[in-house]
């Protein structure tokens, strides 16, 4: 069989619905939905991925996959175009006379066990494609080699009060995981899972079969791998990562991680960083247009815009129309969107080609809004909102619901 | 499948460009923000279904090799066609470099001949427009013309440029090369051709022969004459490069929206290459208006009617007026830039001054530090 051996094998989980960003996530997967004024959330963990010199990268795709599959293509935007290994998009399959949905994380990668073969690798690296993060997964790597470690789990410190929101690896002070706890209401330490596992290939490869075998398993890696894995005695190690990282799961932490991207200096995440960039698929739009009414004031533009309003402490996304008059604030508008003159949007998030009408007020008031305050307010993904029509605060517009 | 191929000039109007193609070729020169004027050819071809394309180098080749790579960000890495350059080749006894097109072509005949293609385009790469070339195929076919030549409305101006007369039909009946300064609307060649290779080869071998270097003088005034050319007129925007001033000219036309329509928001895309700059950054001190600026910007001062391209840096209390700022370009604290060009890589230091004027935009060389 044609293979050739790779040290460590990538496994991407893209198939999340995100049903906590409602209206985004209808029609793609988590994973997709635009970030930062020209990325999709999944351009963090592939770019990541081959910048720390990983060439070989599993997108497990399952809900919604299309806009994904069609997003990732053959791997060339982020170098992934390659003659052994590079990008591949693996949705669930049928084999043989059975066929299913991935059940759950471990499960998705006990499908594809003969796709890690392939590679014949040491090690297998999991992540999870709705994080917003800047690592280099080599120096977990080497940790995991350095302790010969069967499993090591990325871990941040979060504060005591935020822990029981987390799964928790409680250790010792070499950082040897001896317990893991789902969201403790008691927490005994504040070391909480990113979702980012690098393991032994062979150990992970049987403890997927035995996983496999148990019917009542949920086929979790927190649930269910990991503490398996623990029970039996394996060497567990939690590899402390220290910059910036964000779950973008809600409509409010997607939100505050674009406001991170226009204040680097204070977030932590600063992506204009060339030593390691994140890599997008390009649109091949032209330079953004500034016009003579315009204001904008600490925000971000992409390419592709057509900017006439008032624009502050906002990211827009490529290919935006804001016309005349409109004012935009705290706000994040995306991909291909028309805000209508006279506008007033605060606190909002507008999805990607939807169509905004003259005069509309959308999200909390323009005079003096306190960050963190109010809630997001949401017009969905190609929604045309009729002129002077109102989005209140918090409110979620749009959709088929 | 389509039965064109292309044959592009990248050294072509260099003389009046001054220093601006003082490291490049034409076809490299920096435009709109975040293109090559090459940009624009290549993409035409692509959309209009045109994969098999071979371009002839002068000098200074190094920028447009460096941009152009394998042809990728324009979907030519392609197993049958694609992009090949020739780089300058020592052809002829004086050893120097080919003298005119008729040269450069003859020494690539065995590309022409191992092509399948029976059409060929032979362009110039300082035309900046949205062309579909399967329509001026089809007014070649239909015209039974030997030569159809892209024209588009303009002036003469003290570039050279080859102007055209043509009757109802688009037989073109008088052809003349001016440097004279004319106020009066004419009809100029996009120095954009089509014509069938097997007639193309021929000419070429002949005129070769009789040493003639010259394809305009030499074969395309023979085919006026003789009344087998016929010009395709390009009634949108076409944008003809020839020397500083056009240069400035038509890049401050593209602050007007219509114009920007014409050239961007057609259904064939405008591809560059791909650089994965980050978007632009505007801070508590920018003030903005009427500009064209691409990614990876950011912008602390004031910027009006001027165009920046990735990259560029303004920093508090910089103003910058009616100019164009290249790539990677810094206008420092508090300095003052109007009706000028950078050049990519050019860094105006704290405090200066910089002024042209309108007709006359002065010219920062690339990579110097002002």
């Amino acid at each position: 069989m044609l293979s050739t051996k790779k040290e460590c094998v990538a496994m991407l989980l893209a198939g999340g619905q995100g049903t906590r960003l409602g209206v985004l996530t209808q029609e793609v997967a988590k994973p997709a939905v635009p970030f930062g004024g020209k990325y999709r959330i999944i351009d963090f963990p592939i770019s990541n991925t081959i910048n720390s010199g990983i060439d070989t990268i599993g997108v497990l795709t399952q809900y919604q996959p299309f806009e994904l599959n069609q997003y990732i293509g053959n791997g060339q935007p982020w170098d992934l175009d390659r003659l052994n290994g590079g990008a591949f998009v693996l949705p669930p399959y049928q084999k043989g006379k059975s066929g299913e949905w991935y059940k759950g994380t471990a499960n998705a990668i006990y499908q594809n066990i003969n796709f890690i073969d392939r590679y014949n690798p040491e090690y297998v690296l999991i992540l999870s494609g709705d994080h917003i993060y800047k690592m280099d997964y080599s120096d977990m790597l080497d940790f995991h080699k350095k302790n010969g470690a069967d499993c090591t789990i990325a871990v941040l410190n979060v504060s005591i009060e935020e822990a029981s929101r987390f799964g928790i690896m409680n250790t010792n002070d070499k950082n040897e995981i001896y317990e893991f706890e789902e969201k403790p209401k008691q927490p005994k330490s504040t070391k909480a899972s990113m979702g980012i596992y690098i393991f032994t290939w062979e150990k992970l490869r049987a403890y997927l079969i035995r996983d496999e075998e148990d019917k009542d398993s949920q086929n979790d890696f927190g649930k269910n791998i990991i503490p398996m894995m623990l029970a039996d005695g394996q060497k567990l190690f939690a590899y402390e990562f220290s910059g910036y990282w964000k779950d973008v799961g809600t409509i409010s932490s997607l939100w505050e991680a674009n406001m991170d991207v226009l204040n680097p200096k204070s977030s932590g995440l600063n992506l204009n960083d060339r030593g390691w960039k994140i890599y997008a698929r390009n649109m091949a739009e032209p330079p953004h247009f500034v016009g003579q009414n315009a204001e904008i004031k600490n925000s971000i533009v992409s390419e592709g815009c057509n900017v006439d309003g008032k624009i502050v402490n906002s990211v827009i996304y490529h290919g935006a129309t804001v016309e005349q008059g409109a004012e935009i604030k705290d706000s994040i508008v995306m991909p291909g969107t028309k805000i209508g003159k006279n506008c007033r949007i605060c606190h909002a998030i507008i999805g990607w080609n939807a169509v905004v009408g003259e005069n509309c007020v959308i999200g909390a008031p323009q005079t003096a809004p306190v960050k963190g305050e109010w809630q997001i307010a949401v017009v969905g993904p190609e929604m045309e909102l009729a002129k002077n029509s109102v989005v209140t605060e918090g409110q979620m517009v749009g959709g088929n619901k | 499948m389509n039965n064109m191929m292309s044959v592009l000039f990248a050294s072509g109007n260099e003389a009046k460009l001054n220093e601006l193609t003082l490291h490049r070729t034409t076809a490299s020169l920096p435009f709109g923000g975040r293109y090559r004027l090459i940009d624009f050819t290549l993409s035409n071809l692509v959309n209009s279904g045109i994969t098999q394309i071979g371009i002839v180098t002068r000098s200074n080749y190094q920028s447009l090799m460096d941009h152009i790579r394998q042809g990728r960000d324009w979907d030519l890495n392609r197993k049958n066609g694609g992009i090949s350059v020739f780089p300058p080749f020592v052809y002829n006894s004086s050893k120097e470099a080919y003298k005119g097109k008729i040269e450069a072509i003859y020494s690539i005949f065995n590309f022409l001949n191992h092509a399948e293609e029976d059409y060929v385009v032979l362009s110039n790469c300082n035309v900046a427009a949205n062309i579909d070339f399967e329509d001026i195929y089809n007014f070649h076919i239909e015209k039974g013309a030997a030569i159809t030549v892209v024209s588009h409305k303009g002036y003469t101006t003290s570039s050279q440029r080859i102007v055209l007369e043509k009757a109802a039909d688009g037989k073109i009946t008088d052809v003349y090369e001016t440097e004279y300064v004319g106020t009066e609307e004419k009809l100029i060649s996009g120095n954009i051709y089509i014509i069938e290779k097997d007639l193309l080869k021929d000419l070429v071998q002949k005129a070769y022969a009789h040493g003639l270097v010259d394809f305009e003088k030499d074969i395309l005034f023979k085919l006026v004459a003789e009344g087998k050319a016929y010009t395709y007129e390009l009634t949108g925007y076409a944008a003809i490069i020839d020397d500083v001033k056009t240069y400035y000219a038509e890049s401050m036309n593209l602050l007007n929206y219509e114009t920007r329509e014409a050239l961007f928001g057609q259904e064939g895309k405008i591809y560059t290459k791909v650089k994965d700059s980050v978007p632009t950054v505007y801070g508590e001190g920018a003030v903005v208006k009427n500009s064209l600026l691409a990614d990876g910007c950011v912008i602390n001062g004031t910027v009006e009617n001027s165009i920046l391209f990735r990259n560029v840096r303004i920093e508090k209390g910089a103003v910058v007026k009616n100019s164009i700022v290249m790539e990677n370009g810094v206008v420092g604290k508090d300095s003052s830039v109007s009706y000028a060009i950078t050049d990519k890589d050019v860094e105006v230091s704290e405090g200066r001054t910089i002024s042209g004027f309108s007709t006359y935009p002065i010219v920062i060389v690339k990579g110097k530090k002002v």
